[in-house]
């Protein structure tokens, strides 16, 4: 067994940053990286080290824990390193570290280790996942119908169609001697491409499965002044559970998660947008910028009292190439103008007032229209795990091979190629089988680490 | 050994049938003094119900047990008399050789390949019990009561075990028609704690040739080109004669219908599952009940005979009442029944009890080959014999195994499938039970097999010879496929063009032009530089084709498998006991310990194994001390 390493905390810049280690190695890399050979540590204490380049210099003083196997998370002689939270420091290390022989852990690795070593079997790391996974009740819903077995029920049907297909190549192929009708191509070509559609619409709900189970990333932008910070708090005021406050933000600008409609959200508040007029408002813009950048939609508040003013041009224009959409804050007072006249804009507008919550349910509507293609609450089923997006992606894909097949007039064992596949694939989510892959791909839905 | 033995041998077979005839010979010739025991020395290798070898799947199956070394591809070449090639419109993966062979010179041919084989002693007599000291086979008892001593045993009694034959409401203990049944042996294995179950088959009545009006049937002939099954024919010699064709009618199926009363399967005699895909004519009429017309086959049983075998007429009803339906056939309106058809039902032994080498679990040296695991059919019936005649001797010498892989080889397909799964049905071959269809064709059967023939030592130095010179004509030819172009400016572009219509470009390689639907060898054939095409056979050819055609597609199977079953190859260890690891139930315990997995990834084919259960095997596989 190799030894593997990985950074455990959240990528970007945070007070400390821990590296873990396991496998048979994990001394002897700590060893080298304090530079001291007799390095012999009682388990589980912690101890501060000065870490050291190749160079001789020091890259930094961290706080070292070592856990002696098989009384460790994995199971394996595991060694954390707390260093400070700066992503140049953690890749110089995690560089350092893997050319000590270590290897970088694919994702989920480190749970997979534990489960071989029995410290966790596949129940636990599923139940583990989705505790983990569950951030709003929706859900929790969808994940506990898919433990139900809900996707394979509504994948029943193109399973059988596509099983029907199977039977009637392979009886061509197998009875060759027996008086069976002739392969009516056209029809088959029909019934398959129907399945594939099938399987693509289930798949094309995974962008709002997803959301589900990922949260949707809201920014608030704005020019100073026009309630967007009274725009974020009542927002966050609308649903009892704020559910934590998210580390490693900058000051500048605020996150919190909320939920919406059942969809997990993360709410950004940022500092307003203007013209730069000195060093520091430029820095605090461009973070604002890069928080826009990393939102799924954002949302511009316009000052609906004053009306269009040039700054809110600049905001507006910088939105422009982003989902986004209007939201004409101080419903309360009387409007300076018809803003929607003066937009050249096509985004959804919304009339609010922050200070009396006049408008809220609609911007909520707003928020999550582009994305909720599908009733998250009511009957329709999403698909919301990956692993399950990827089988019915791939299950698609070998099924546009074998109308290819059947297109070109190639044999029947060459069209049955696909479709054996898509059945395997299908089979990886109706849960029929169990590989090691199956294990892996659960395990990936791990954070590195956790 | 305590007791005193009439005789001893290394190995014993017990039953001259298709499985018994390649165990004998191959036990033999890897030096295993063995002895043949049968009920009929005349009756060896008999052809019990359609006198024809091979077929889609099985005849892979012929040309697999010839490339290890086996012998009845040899035996069907020199006594076939027509040779068909089917799905020959299809790709050659799934392409078949099958032949119809002379009943009797099958026979005769087939004692006297057995009578010249070195090692191997020809026994009459019926086997009634297995001599089992400390949990091994030590002997069997004859009926009577001669003892004959071995290390290995192995069971090959076809329908013999328990056998009963229905016709009507008449039944009567037989092994076929006219043979007696192996009662004793029946009971032995039951008391030794053998699982044992209850199948069914059944045969057609055979006719008088004179009898029938060939004119009202429509004729079918052999290959022009006989492919024979084995890698070593040079050329079929046998006479070729056609087949006929005809069907049923509705006054027929209405009046088999009137009279199902009469059948045993109908009447609820018949408690054995017979095989879904080779039904009675009874079932034909009663489940496809809108089919207007059944198709039947009329096969000459031989040169010098007047027999036909009326394949599609399998039944079970009344002899005499058969005789009338018969003559309902059009062209059999005069036909006169020379052999009644009839059902059989006979005892099998769960084939889960059997490891990878065909041997049993519950006794040591005790293997079990053909109709006795479940399976049905005269090639899976040969394969086993010839696997299990390769371990006995094996065992015997305290040699290592032979155990093929089901993405080498249908052999390996088909032992996997029985002793993962067992059977509730006679089990036959389909290309569809192999996941590895593409890989797994006829023509390449020595590429994949013939290695381990040569190692075991059955394949001989002018056999082993031929194989290479065939491999290094092919792997020559591949070259000269990727090395040559059709141009534009080449007489033949244009005709190539319009066969296909499809533009080509300016030139296309004869290796890229080969994989397009259409092209078939003997047009390759033509294309390829002159000085070549003259030296080049269409088998090689055909050959190099294929495997041209399905690297691709191979490729990306294997990628999707590798991808689902990367870890199938994960061992598990020998010794591991199931009991103690965690959280599986008592019934995953049995499951477990029933099939006794080898690697992780037979365990996961085990059927009802739940997802948790091999979670926790996993682990313990991967915790296992003793990993490689």
């Amino acid at each position: 067994m190799d030894t593997i390493v990985a950074v455990a905390t959240p990528p970007g810049r945070s007070a400390i940053g821990v590296i873990r280690l396991s496998g048979p190695q994990s001394l002897d890399i700590i060893r080298a990286l304090i530079r001291d050979d007799k390095f012999t540590p009682e388990p589980n204490r912690i101890l501060l080290k000065k870490i050291v380049r190749p160079s001789n210099e020091p890259l930094d003083y961290a706080l070292v824990s070592y856990f002696e196997g098989p009384n460790s998370f994995t199971g394996e002689d595991m060694v954390e390193i707390s260093c400070h939270g700066s992503p140049v420091i953690l890749r110089q290390l995690l560089d350092l570290i893997q050319s000590l022989d270590a290897r970088l852990a694919g994702p989920g690795e480190f749970t997979l280790r534990a489960c071989r070593n029995g410290k966790m079997n596949l129940s636990q790391a599923e139940a583990i996942r989705d505790l983990i996974n569950a951030q709003t009740d929706a859900a929790a819903v969808q994940a506990a119908r898919q433990l139900r077995g809900e996707l394979s029920i509504a994948l029943q049907p193109a399973k059988d169609k596509l099983i029907n297909i199977i039977v009637k190549l392979e009886s061509a192929l197998e009875f060759v001697e027996d008086d069976l009708p002739d392969v009516q191509v056209k029809e088959m070509t029909r019934e398959l491409a129907e399945v594939r559609r099938t399987i693509h619409e289930l798949a094309s709900t995974y962008s709002s499965g997803h959301l589900l189970r990922e949260g949707l990333k809201v920014t608030i932008i704005g020019r100073p002044n026009v309630g967007k910070s009274s725009v974020f708090n009542r927002l966050l005021r609308l649903e009892r559970a704020i559910v934590t406050e998210i580390p490693g933000t900058t000051r500048d600008s605020i996150t919190e998660s909320v939920s919406l409609g059942g969809i997990p959200i993360f709410l950004t508040d940022t500092a307003g947008i203007r013209r730069a007029g000195d060093k520091i408002e430029e820095i605090g813009i461009e973070r604002s910028q890069r928080a826009m950048a990393d939102a799924d939609l954002l949302v511009v508040v316009i000052d609906g009292s004053t009306g269009l003013l040039p700054e809110d041009l600049i905001v507006l224009s910088q939105a422009a190439e982003r989902r986004h959409l209007i939201a004409v804050n101080k419903s309360d007072l009387p409007e300076a103008s018809c803003i929607e006249d003066q937009l050249s804009d096509l985004s959804p507008v919304v009339h609010l007032s922050a200070l009396t919550g006049e408008g809220f349910e609609n911007l909520t509507t707003a928020i999550l229209a582009p994305f909720a293609t599908v009733d998250t609450e009511g009957v329709g089923l999403l698909v919301t795990d990956s692993r399950h997006y990827d089988l019915l992606r791939r299950t698609e894909s070998s099924l546009e091979g074998s109308l290819v097949d059947l297109r070109d007039g190639s044999s029947e064992e060459l069209v049955l190629v696909g479709l054996h596949n898509a059945l395997r694939f299908l089979g990886e989510i109706t849960g029929e089988t169990t590989t090691e892959d199956i294990l892996s791909e659960i395990f990936s839905t791990f954070c590195i680490g956790k | 050994m305590t007791m005193i033995c009439d005789e001893l041998f290394d190995v014993i077979v017990v039953g001259g049938g298709h499985a018994g005839c390649e165990a004998a010979s191959a036990a033999a010739r890897l030096g295993a003094l063995t002895a043949l025991v049968t009920l009929s020395l005349d009756l060896i290798g008999q052809m019990s119900c359609n006198p024809a070898i091979g077929g889609i799947a099985k005849g892979h199956l012929v040309r697999e047990i010839d490339a290890l070394g086996g012998i009845m591809g040899r035996v069907a070449d020199r006594t076939g008399i027509q040779f068909r090639l089917l799905n020959r419109s299809r790709g050659p993966a799934v392409q078949s050789p099958r032949a119809q062979a002379d009943r009797a010179l099958y026979r005769t041919e087939m004692r006297s390949t057995l009578e010249n084989t070195p090692n191997l002693h020809l026994r009459q007599g019926m086997v009634v019990d297995l001599l089992v000291e400390k949990g091994k086979v030590v002997g069997v008892v004859m009926q009577d009561g001669r003892r004959m001593g071995s290390a290995a045993v192995v069971i090959a009694a076809g329908t013999f075990l328990n056998g009963l034959v229905h016709t009507g409401r008449r039944t009567y203990t037989a092994g076929r028609a006219g043979e007696p049944a192996s009662i004793e042996l029946a009971e032995a294995l039951k008391r030794l704690g053998f699982p044992v179950g209850r199948l069914k088959t059944g045969t057609p009545p055979r006719l008088d040739g004179r009898s029938i009006d060939w004119d009202a049937f429509q004729s079918q002939d052999g290959d022009e080109r006989p492919i024979p099954f084995s890698f070593s024919t040079e050329s079929i010699d046998q006479a070729q004669i056609k087949c006929y064709i005809g069907y049923t009618t509705q006054t027929l199926h209405e009046t088999i219908r009137k009279n199902l009363h009469e059948s045993p399967l109908y009447s609820g005699q018949i408690k054995g599952i017979g095989p879904r895909y080779c039904p009675s004519i009874e079932d034909k009429v009663v489940k496809f009940a809108d089919k207007q017309r059944h198709q039947l086959f009329l096969e000459p049983e031989g040169h010098d005979t007047n027999e036909v075998y009326l394949n599609g007429f399998s039944t079970s009803l009344p002899a005499a009442m058969q005789q009338d339906l018969v003559r309902m056939i059009p062209g059999l309106e005069e036909a006169r029944i020379v052999r009644p058809g009839y059902a059989i039902e006979y005892d099998y032994v769960d084939p889960q009890e059997l490891g990878p080498d065909l041997q049993c679990h519950r006794i040591s040296g005790l293997f079990h080959a053909g109709q006795i695991n479940g399976t049905t059919g005269y090639e899976e019936a040969a394969c086993q014999g010839l696997l299990a005649g390769i371990n006995a001797a094996a065992f015997v010498k305290g040699r290592q195994a032979l155990r093929l892989r089901r993405e080498e080889s249908y052999i390996g397909v088909l032992v996997d499938d029985l002793i993962r799964q067992g059977v509730d049905e006679p089990y036959r071959i389909f290309t569809s039970r192999a996941e590895y269809r593409l890989a797994l064709r006829h023509d390449n059967a020595d590429e994949r097999l013939r290695g381990y023939g040569r190692d075991l030592g059955l394949v001989g130095d002018s056999d082993w010879e031929r194989f290479h010179q065939r491999r290094e004509r092919i792997s020559k030819l591949k070259a000269i496929l990727r090395g040559t172009r059709l141009r534009k400016s080449d007489a033949a572009y244009l005709a190539v063009t319009e066969t296909l219509s499809m533009d080509l470009g300016d030139s296309i390689s004869l290796e890229d032009l080969a994989r397009r639907p259409g092209i078939n060898a003997e047009l390759v054939l033509r294309l390829l530089p002159r000085a070549t095409s003259g030296t080049v056979t269409i088998a090689d050819l055909e050959t190099a084709l294929a495997d041209n055609l399905y690297a691709g597609y191979i490729k990306a199977q294997e990628t999707v498998i590798q991808r689902l079953n990367h870890n199938d190859a994960t061992p598990i260890p020998r010794g591991l006991d199931f009991r103690t690891l965690n959280g599986l139930s008592h019934e995953m315990v049995e499951r477990l310990e029933r099939t006794r997995p080898i690697t992780f990834g037979e365990a996961r084919n085990i059927p009802g194994l739940t997802a948790a259960a091999l979670a926790n095997l996993y682990v313990a596989a991967n915790l296992a001390p003793n990993r490689p």
